[in-house]
């Protein structure tokens, strides 16, 4: 059989995927150590905010592999991974189910986080614009979703060594150089600088937005009475 | 003889009185006043750490904290406040009632943070504040974690 070795995973993608790994372990060490470690865990959770607006672009603007439409999965394509008989390149049918499910549970987290309280000196940057009641949902909701995205890193992490280790397929490699040795399929195509420079100035304004920085600043500290 | 009886009788009842003084409804309220009254003094602690820093304002602040953390709070966990409504309905888990001895040592752990603070803010040292800041905002969460019900 003769293979060839292509280029799959762009760099944007590469350089997503690890960052978003550093940064889910530091927001979750943070997160259950608390203490003064919350602040930390906010500013990492506005660099999330930023990895997964960039993602949400590169799935429309990056090359071929990194495209939803590529990976979509249709019940058609998880029907056909199951039965043993697709042969595609870059994510497999459930695969392309995880990355969802791991987008979706860190827009979860990121958004209820934005507007979360500790109930201790800690409140998410976008806190004022929402009651302390709904704050208090969100923060319930952040904490139950974390867990279920522990639970979900942990199958993704499982499912990486048993295609390394039962099925021969070895996936950390190409996701840190890029390329692939494979039985028959294209190179990646797109995603080149412009749309890189489109997804990062978009990560951008989302962080921006994020960040609260633009609300009103609080009023202006009047003379604190003696008593 | 008789005499030391009947003390010991009265200062039994009235302490059985004193504890039983507080109605569910009043306690979950002083509860959830006193933990609300601190977050705005941990809040205020804060800010001046992250602005800027404001000597008296911490010591104020600091000290507020510092009291209700010694005032003896654990007598309003009375017997049925597990249950019940203050300012709102309470959020303190069943577990607090039950687990004696580790809620025992997560509130005596926060006392502790809370009178270090009293006395590292009467310093001045802004720095050593929100270092202290930091382990007493996490002995706040010891407990949360734990007694505290999410919504």
């Amino acid at each position: 059989m003769n293979r060839q070795r292509i280029r799959l995973w762009d760099l944007p993608t590469r350089l997503f995927h690890w960052l978003l790994v550093l940064a889910v372990g530091a927001a979750v060490v943070s997160g259950q150590l608390g203490g003064k470690l919350i602040d930390l865990h906010g500013k990492i959770g506005l660099f999330i905010v930023g990895l997964i607006a960039f993602r949400l672009v590169w799935g429309f603007a990056g090359s071929t592999y990194a495209r939803f439409a590529q990976f979509f999965p249709t019940p058609a394509r998880i029907k056909l991974y199951l039965k043993g008989e697709w042969r595609g390149v870059g994510h497999n049918p459930l695969g392309g189910l995880s990355v969802f499910a791991l987008i979706f549970l860190l827009t979860v987290q990121v958004v209820s986080g934005l507007f979360s309280n500790d109930d201790i000196a800690f409140v998410g940057p976008l806190y004022e614009l929402i009651d302390k009641s709904m704050s208090d949902r969100l923060s319930g909701i952040h904490e139950l979703f974390s867990n279920v995205l522990i639970g979900l890193v942990v199958l993704h992490v499982g499912a990486v060594i048993f295609h390394g280790h039962f099925k021969k397929d070895n996936l950390v490699k190409p996701m840190l150089t890029g390329w692939k040795d494979v039985a028959s399929g294209e190179p990646a195509r797109g995603g080149g600088f412009i749309a890189l420079v489109v997804a990062l100035v978009l990560a951008g304004l989302v962080v921006y937005g994020a960040s609260g920085i633009w609300l009103p600043p609080p009023p202006v500290a009047v003379e604190t009475p003696s008593w | 003889m008789k005499s030391k009886l009947l003390l010991a009788l009265l200062t039994v009842t009235l302490a059985g009185t004193a504890a039983a003084q507080v109605k569910v409804e009043d306690a979950i309220k002083f509860r959830q006043s006193g933990y609300g009254f601190m977050a705005w003094n941990m809040g205020r602690i804060k800010s001046n750490v992250e602005g800027t820093y404001n000597k008296d304002e911490v010591i104020k602040a600091a000290n507020a904290i510092q009291a209700i953390a010694n005032s003896g709070m654990g007598a309003l966990y009375v017997p049925g406040s597990d249950k019940g409504t203050g300012w709102e309905a309470t959020r303190a888990k069943p577990a607090i009632f039950t687990d004696k001895e580790k809620v025992g040592k997560v509130a005596m752990a926060f006392n502790k943070e809370a009178n270090e603070m009293a006395k590292i803010a009467a310093t001045g040292d802004a720095a050593a504040v929100k270092e202290q800041l930091g382990k007493l905002g996490g002995t706040c969460k010891g407990c949360h974690d734990d007694y505290k019900a999410k919504k």
